[in-house]
């Protein structure tokens, strides 16, 4: 069941952003609307994407990568996928480049957050967002729209794994949601972690396999995190 | 920002797999803008036979099932399978059935991209033009040049032996560089060479063989006066006698060439050596095992002699002598073996009240045994027997073979066909009956049981009994229309398994475990095919690949069927020995099974192409005899 009220509250949320974006990508995200959630999955067009940072702190860690893949609710459009490299304020630390095989050569060709965010913005437009444990791309694209447009960013985001969670409860251990072992379970190949292109792959098909799985016809309301 | 795909996981993936090894960064990237990535539950179907089929499939990971239209035969796709494009190359609609057998993820690539790859890339075009034949036999040439440079077990088979000593008819034909080539064609028939040194000044400075004379004059048209010194290989690969065997071997097995002038410090030509020589020196070598058997004074000595003949196997095997040679040699000490025991016998008992003659069955009468084979046999008597005065004796000659071939390797056969048991002591009349029974009333399970007795031959004794038999019977089945129809369809009931499963094979049934068996799964069927046309043209080989081509001279089976067919045989039967030389290495009893995920890919996918080919075939074999009635 979708909670009650959600919808409307997720309605009020999206138009009050709506409201306090300039002039901009930012507003004209907003203006493009975000599909009913009485939606069929069937119907919906989503993006798959994967931060990858150098901390988990929304306000001090540096956004490094975005990687995104179309998809809908039974394929991932694996033609599509993108990445944008993102310039980090402050010098990389080691860890994070030993992390994610970053290097400044690679930053070379990479955008400052406002021109990063100017591309990835209209590409994420209208679409439903599919992140493996949102709460990274929720906070940081929200800090990072805040830092820029001095406004929030609201999106509707499926998370794949509170999804598992919600949808096939059981007792696991304590990785047991971590998006390699989910995908395992669902007989999805292994593949390189830590590249944002690669993990929003591999998150999409995680969504797809889950979908598959549930053998229902959810709606828009029933997959979105809550 | 970046187009990224072609660093995307996928294209690392499709690296891996063969059609798509090949091709460019930029080729790649465009198959990749046009793949959707897509997951299907198990026992979900992907493809419906009939469907409009707009994609190219490639197993990501899981197992993809094809029910292929119109048979019970499966296919089975296992990661990097793939599938969809018969129906793309057609243009027309799918007639396989696509089936996940596992929860698997499959990419899919549009047509458009798909026929784009294929039309401007003749290498992945090749790929899917469906000809598992001449992969096939791609893989025969292979194998071979791998088995020849391969090291190890040479010693035991005199292949470090100086090439000098294969070297039998001196005097060697040479020809000038100024004859034409009309006078050198015609020097080489009178003298009946296939290959003429071209000496000039006391020097060899060419050589022609009867393909360039084929593929450099005929092929094109050449005016016969040219002179020689245009068609002929200039400076060839000289060797000295002094040039171990297998150096000589692997020099022409990478130089593809198959003649080797043998040349004398002073320069001139001694000898020419052919590859065939050098195959058949490395066998004959092993013949010592031949000899043992053949003055074996009693079965003792003779299973101490073919006790050799595994090691014998590897050497052979390294060696890279082909899988043919192999089984007739293989086979040559089998019959050794059950003459020698029979010889021993009659010198026991007493020679023999009447006349007679050892008929073998199966393998051995083919001359295609492999080791472990079972022993199949039985008597024929002649005019005179009665069997309340003589079946005591033959009784125990039987008993003295049978006891003798089993301490030698040669199992007691577990079906019973063995001259101990009465029923295949008989007399040439007694054997036409049962042979007229089979074929004139035949039920299906009699003929399954019955076919190995259609390939017979006589070992030992009065063998002209045996050939009478033989022409009775497959004179009775040539007419008989309805007989022809259950051997092919009994053919046609093995069970060819089509793919495999990642490693594994899996077969229809799977109750077998993961074993492959490479005599009921690949060897019997191409048996079975040859034998029906043997039946069918009264073919007097009893060997499949001269039956084959047997069938192709009468016109029962297509030329380009019998080669393939052949080759496939071939293949086949070496992956089987080496499988075995690799047993015996490990010190296992040699067997016929074997665990699919111990081939290399190399070998899988040739097997993967020898299954469809045989598969193929026993669906034209069906519709040829049978009518196409199951």
């Amino acid at each position: 069941m979708v909670p009650p009220f959600a919808a409307w509250r997720f309605s009020r949320r999206f138009e009050a952003a709506r409201k306090a974006a300039p002039e901009g990508p930012l507003r004209d995200f907003y203006e493009a609307g975000h599909p009913a959630f009485a939606t069929p999955v069937e119907d919906l067009d989503m993006i798959a994407i994967d931060l990858e940072t150098d901390g988990l702190d929304f306000d001090h860690s540096a956004l490094l990568e975005a990687g995104f893949v179309a998809m809908r609710h039974d394929r991932v459009f694996a033609g599509t996928g993108k990445r944008i490299r993102i310039r980090p304020p402050a010098a990389l630390s080691e860890a994070s480049v030993v992390i994610h095989r970053i290097t400044d050569e690679a930053l070379k060709d990479a955008l400052d957050e406002e021109a990063a965010l100017a591309k990835l913005l209209p590409m994420l437009a209208g679409k439903v967002l599919v992140a493996h444990f949102a709460e990274i791309e929720t906070g940081f694209l929200d800090a990072a729209c805040r830092r820029v447009y001095d406004a929030p960013f609201v999106a509707p985001f499926v998370c794949t794994m509170a999804l598992e969670n919600r949808w096939f409860p059981r007792t696991r251990a304590a990785d047991g949601l971590r998006l390699a072992k989910l995908r395992a379970q669902y007989g999805l190949p292994a593949y390189r972690g830590h590249d944002g292109l690669v993990d929003a792959l591999a998150c999409g098909e995680l969504l797809i396999a889950q979908l598959a799985a549930r053998n229902s016809r959810p709606t828009l309301g029933d997959i979105l995190r809550r | 920002m970046q187009d990224a795909p072609e660093t995307l996981e996928i294209a690392e993936f499709l690296r891996q797999h063969p059609p798509f090894g090949g091709l460019s960064d930029a080729e790649l990237a465009a198959l990749i803008r046009a793949l959707e990535v897509r997951y299907y539950r198990r026992g979900s179907t992907i493809t419906s036979a009939g469907d409009e089929n707009e994609w190219f499939s490639i197993v990501r990971s899981g197992a993809v099932e094809l029910r292929l239209g119109g048979s019970d035969l499966n296919a089975r796709l296992g990661e990097g399978g793939c599938f969809g494009y018969p129906s793309l190359l057609r243009d027309g609609c799918a007639q396989n059935e696509a089936i996940a057998l596992e929860d698997s993820l499959v990419y899919r690539i549009a047509k458009p991209a798909f026929l784009e790859t294929i039309r401007i890339h003749p290498e992945f075009r090749a790929f899917f033009e469906i000809d598992e034949a001449a992969r096939l036999r791609r893989a025969v040439d292979r194998m071979r040049q791998i088995g020849a440079a391969s090291e190890g077990a040479a010693d035991t088979l005199g292949a470090h032996a100086a090439i000098g000593s294969l070297v039998r008819r001196t005097g060697v034909v040479t020809g000038g560089p100024d004859m034409t080539v009309c006078e050198a064609a015609r020097l080489m028939t009178q003298e009946d060479v296939s290959t003429l040194p071209i000496c000039g000044d006391g020097k060899l400075v060419g050589i022609v063989t009867d393909k360039d004379l084929r593929r450099r004059v005929l092929g094109v048209g050449l005016d016969l006066s040219s002179p020689v010194s245009a068609i002929m290989t200039r400076d060839p690969v000289t060797a000295v006698p002094d040039t171990p065997i297998l150096t000589a071997l692997i020099t022409m097995a990478e130089r593809h060439i198959h003649h080797l002038p043998i040349m004398n410090p002073a320069g001139d030509v001694i000898a020419i050596v052919s590859s065939n020589d050098i195959l058949s020196q490395l066998g004959s070598n092993a013949l010592h095992i031949a000899k043992a058997v053949s003055v074996s004074a009693d079965s003792g000595q003779v299973a101490d002699a073919t006790s050799q003949l595994p090691q014998a196997l590897t050497g052979l095997v390294a060696a890279g002598v082909d899988a043919d040679h192999v089984s007739r040699y293989v086979s040559t000490i089998g019959e050794g073996a059950h003459r020698r025991l029979l010889k021993l016998g009659e010198e026991k008992l007493g020679p023999p009240p009447v006349p007679y003659a050892l008929v073998c069955f199966g393998s051995l009468a083919r001359a295609e045994q492999a080791l472990g084979s079972d022993q199949d046999n039985g008597f024929v008597f002649g005019d005179g027997y009665d069997a309340a005065l003589h079946d005591a004796y033959f009784a125990e000659l039987a008993r003295h073979l049978c006891d003798g071939l089993n301490a030698a390797g040669y199992r007691y056969c577990p079906g019973n066909i063995m001259a101990t048991n009465p029923t295949y002591r008989r007399t040439a009349g007694e054997w036409a009956e049962i042979f007229k029974g089979w074929i004139e009333s035949p039920d299906p399970q009699a003929v399954l049981e019955s076919t190995i007795f259609f390939d017979m031959r006589a070992l030992a004794g009065e063998k002209s009994l045996v050939e009478g038999l033989r022409q009775e019977v497959f004179a009775a089945a040539a007419k008989n229309g309805i007989f022809l129809s259950f051997i092919a369809r009994a053919a046609a009931t093995t069970r060819v398994p089509l793919g495999f499963f990642r490693n594994f094979l899996l077969q229809d049934d799977a109750d077998e475990g993961r074993v492959l068996d490479l005599k009921t799964q690949a060897i019997a069927p191409i048996v079975d095919i040859a034998r029906t046309h043997a039946l069918a043209k009264k073919l007097v080989a009893t060997n499949t690949t001269e039956r084959l081509s047997g069938a192709a001279d009468s016109e029962s089976l297509p030329r380009d069927a019998a080669r393939d067919l052949a080759a496939c045989f071939e293949f086949v039967r070496d992956v089987r020995f080496r499988h075995q030389a690799e047993q015996i290495a490990r010190g296992e009893l040699p067997s016929n099974k074997l665990d699919p995920a111990s081939l290399s890919r190399f070998d899988r996918e040739h097997l993967r192409d020898a299954f469809k080919l045989i598969r193929d075939q026993l669906e034209k074999l069906r519709s040829q005899f049978a009518g196409g009635v199951t």
